[in-house]
């Protein structure tokens, strides 16, 4: 029954990913123009302009378009970027680490030190660990966090200089590998510092919202009463009552992680996935968007399939149900 | 009330005008005190220029605005270039640490008619249209006067455009004559009724978006206005750039707003105004088709010396005066700033501080040196010279590599690059260019560079079709090299213009074009060198050293350029 209910899960992931790349084909075909047809430049001929056309496939026939870009999609080999010449997956993998470093560390620690504030407001009801819980959540989800980064890059970079207000290394960058991991750790400071605000009050009002509900349950009460220990009943019990939730929206967030860059890395000046989403769009770079608009339904498919199978794994009364 | 709220608005137009005329006059100001530092730089000759002084350049990417300005004012920039917005021009020339300049640019705006639809078929409307438009309100409302209106369809800086021609056209009265004159009348909603009973219909003009491109947007809302008060029912209507211009293209628009850089030559108004060139994915976007002005816009493609080039030029000018297929708006005025750690700074009539001059000559005040910092405002992204097309990657790539001509800074003439001279020899349906070569050039990696190479480029752009270069050397028919200093070069049938387009082109080793296996997907950064040979071989002043993405290019001084002999 597991595996019907995976392959099943698979098939429907399948078609919602085949659905996208056929989407991301005619989405960019429909608008008007291409890459060719904005140049205005009159030393670039209208004949010149033809056999870039050529040079990039947009003058095949649609539907031939539509199969190349599907063998290329299918195969990973996204082809050239119209706008860097070069292969689309080489400069996808440049700019791959500094993203995750970036969105990773700021979830990471959002994530922790939203958890840790939500069990402890939980645990401390009416007073200023929750109110200060409530607050913050409410103030950090509200404000628009291109709003919070330049405030805080104006406030830190600009009238007290304490981080680089652009960019992830110092120009020139400084010699020897130690230097220079610091350098890179002092650029990259701000935007998570930023990111880790605006992410902490959301997690923190989650866990406390859940911890509140689990902390009344009739098995709370029955595993104070066996006489466990305060940090038993709340990890061992509570908190693993919980973890589901947390884990899907943990797992929910990776696609996010991407589109979250957009704005963050634009506003810090960093060259990442996200500036290369918005590069190839506003270029019409059809390889280059169409693959980072693949990529992401594909990781948003995966992230979800896992989420149910975790589901799972870390709630045995999800295993239960199935045997059932 | 109401008189208090009109005395109200009467205060607002007249202080508004007044800090309007209060910034033109400071522009303008700006641009005199430019003259006088412009003077001082008279001394340089750039033709006995030793250099560069510099032994590493760095170009730092910041694609950000907002943070382009943060960072000067930082210190993290030494040079930024192309300032536009009023604001970051007057910040920059507050900064006590920078030295702002100023100068005329080739960059031009100009509203489109689709001369092929409805009322702007006729010329005497688009002439009334043309006389409706206020350009001096709109430079100094939107641009606080750092831009040249215009009437001209070559920019002012061109040695090439007809002079006088940026006083301000604008006469609603009499614009509303002339139409009145062609039976045209208006009615309760103040709108054209056209000559046979029927009002004239609504039209749209065609803005790029006001997020990608603000001020375009709202020049376009003040152009519509213009129109409006004169009695033609135009809205303004933003759209995605690429939309536009496919709507452009199919002539599918009454009206648009564009700008566009063109070159210091007049023959690029035989791409954008000859009929020929209304065809898709042509430069001819208002579909003007005129036989007189076809003719004068040939004589300019095939003049055979610079009388007759500038014969035809005036005379095609002289005829867009007439037949107004566009309207000129403004000229865009390009400011830079250089840091004042910086000596020996050039600037001319026709260049702001950021030149090449200035990058081979600058020297720190203090002598301590350092890399200079230079804005890049874009990511160089392709570094393939054969395939890069955007100005952010020939920013890099013009430091490496140059031609057989120079421009002269101050005249905008030709002067000798890698070619000491030349000579140019029309005959019956043929035009004969000879280069000599400068004794003892040497190429970056010691070798020395010979007629071969130049020929060898020539043949390679041909033979595989480089759509960048292609029109360049499409009428060349042959490339002699009688000794290894001096090129022949024949090209098809007669064209003064011809001198430049091959004199402009960029020259490699024939060893490198002989080492590329693939033009189209080489990538000289590639250590793999799967398509073609790694690195650069060059012949500019700086040699690349490295790249990283999204932060820097760093160029260290080459020790064979032919300047530092000098």
């Amino acid at each position: 029954m597991r595996r019907g209910w995976l392959r099943r899960r698979a098939a429907a992931s399948l078609l919602v990913l085949f659905v996208v790349l056929v989407l991301n084909f005619i989405l960019f075909r429909v608008m008007p123009g291409d890459a060719v047809s904005t140049i205005i430049d009159p030393n670039f001929s209208p004949e010149a302009k033809a056999r870039l056309r050529e040079l990039y496939g947009l003058d095949k026939p649609i539907l031939q378009q539509f199969f190349i870009y599907l063998r290329q999609m299918l195969t990973f080999r996204f082809g050239l970027s119209f706008l860097s010449q070069r292969p689309v997956w080489e400069e996808l993998v440049s700019r791959l680490p500094l993203t995750l470093v970036l969105m990773g560390c700021s979830m990471l620690l959002s994530a922790v030190i939203g958890i840790w504030l939500g069990i402890k407001a939980a645990l401390n009801r009416n007073k200023f660990a929750e109110k200060f819980v409530l607050r913050a959540g409410a103030v950090t989800a509200s404000f628009p966090g291109f709003f919070v980064q330049l405030v805080l890059l104006m406030l830190f970079a600009r009238t007290f200089r304490i981080f680089p207000l652009r960019g992830s290394l110092s120009v020139p960058p400084p010699a020897g590998t130690w230097a220079l991991f610091c350098d890179y750790a002092h650029h990259l400071a701000l935007p998570v510092i930023s990111l880790t605000i605006m992410g902490f009050g959301g997690w923190a009002l989650y866990v406390r919202n859940l911890m509140v509900r689990v902390l009344n349950e009739d098995y709370i009460v029955m595993a104070e009463a066996r006489g466990l220990s305060k940090k038993r009943v709340i990890y061992g019990h509570a908190f693993r009552s919980i973890l589901p939730p947390i884990f899907t929206i943990l797992l929910m967030s990776l696609p996010g992680l991407v589109s979250g860059a957009v704005i963050t890395e634009s506003v810090f000046s960093l060259h990442g996935v996200g500036t290369f989403l918005v590069e190839a769009v506003s270029g019409n770079d059809y390889p280059a968007a169409g693959a980072a608009f693949y990529l992401l339904a594909l990781i948003t498919v995966i992230c979800n399939l896992l989420a149910d199978v975790m589901y799972g794994v870390v709630d045995p009364r999800v295993r239960l149900e199935e045997k059932n | 009330m109401n008189k208090i709220l009109h005395l109200c608005t009467i205060f607002e137009g007249v202080s508004r005008r007044v800090v309007a005329a209060v910034c033109f006059s400071a522009a303008m100001l700006s641009v005199c005190v430019f003259c006088t530092s412009a003077c001082a730089s008279q001394q340089f000759d750039p033709q006995k220029v030793c250099g560069p002084k510099l032994e590493k350049l760095c170009m730092v990417i910041v694609n950000n605005t907002d943070a382009q300005i943060l960072a000067a004012e930082n210190g993290d920039l030494d040079v930024v270039s192309d300032i536009v917005r009023p604001s970051d021009i007057q910040i920059i020339s507050r900064n006590k640490n920078f030295d702002t300049s100023m100068a005329r640019a080739f960059h031009a705006f100009f509203m489109l008619m689709n001369t092929t639809d409805g009322i702007w078929k006729d010329k005497y409307v688009r002439q009334a249209a043309a006389q409706s438009i206020d350009r001096n309100n709109i430079v100094r409302t939107i641009f606080s006067g750092y831009c040249e209106p215009i009437n001209s369809w070559l920019p002012p800086v061109s040695p090439w455009a007809l002079q006088g021609r940026s006083a301000n056209l604008f006469n609603r009265a009499a614009a509303r004559a002339k139409l009145k004159k062609l039976g045209y009348s208006w009615g309760i909603n103040g709108m054209l009724i056209a000559p046979d009973g029927k009002p004239v219909k609504k039209m749209k003009l065609l803005t790029p978006l006001a997020k990608v491109a603000p001020t375009t947007a709202e020049l376009a809302e003040q152009v519509a206005d213009s129109l409006r008060s004169a009695g033609f029912p135009v809205e303004a209507e933003p759209m995605d750039f690429s939309a536009m211009i496919s709507k452009i293209d199919r002539k599918e628009y009454s009206l648009a707003v564009m700008a566009w850089s063109m070159g210091r030559n007049p023959d690029s108004l035989h791409g954008f105004y000859h009929s020929s060139q209304n065809i898709p994915g042509g430069y001819n976007m208002t579909g003007i088709a005129d036989k007189n002005l076809d003719k004068a816009l040939d004589g300019i493609v095939s003049a055979r010396n610079k009388e007759e080039a500038r014969k035809a030029s005036d005379k095609a000018q002289q005829l867009l005066e007439d037949l107004v297929p566009s309207v000129p708006i403004y000229s865009r005025l390009s400011v830079a700033a250089v840091s004042n750690f910086w000596k020996n700074i050039i600037t001319t009539e026709r260049m702001t501080a950021d030149n090449m001059w200035t990058i081979m000559l600058a020297e720190p005040k203090n002598g301590k040196k350092r890399p200079m910092r230079m804005l890049l405002a874009e990511e160089p992204r392709n570094l393939n010279p054969f395939t890069a097309s955007s100005a952010y990657s020939w920013q890099v790539l013009g430091m490496m590599y140059e031609g057989l001509l120079e421009t002269n800074p101050f005249t905008l003439e030709d002067m000798p690059g890698l070619a000491a001279k030349w000579s140019v020899r029309a005959e019956k349906n043929k035009t004969v260019i000879s280069f000599r070569l400068k004794p003892g050039l040497l190429w970056s990696d010691g070798s020395k560079i010979t007629s071969h190479d130049f020929a060898e480029t020539i043949h390679f752009i041909q033979s595989n079709k480089i759509p960048r270069f292609l029109d360049a050397v499409k009428n060349v028919k042959s490339v002699a090299c009688p000794t290894d200093l001096d090129i022949v070069v024949t090209l098809s049938g007669e064209s003064y213009w011809y001198l430049d387009k091959i004199g402009g082109m960029l020259c490699m080793p024939a060893k490198t074009l002989k080492a590329v296996k693939d033009w189209q997907n080489w990538n000289p950064l590639d250590k793999s060198q799967k398509f073609g040979p790694y690195g650069f071989i060059c012949t500019g002043p700086f040699i690349f050293e490295s790249y990283r993405q999204g932060e820097y290019v760093m160029f260290r001084r080459n020790g064979n350029y032919r300047r530092l002999k000098q």
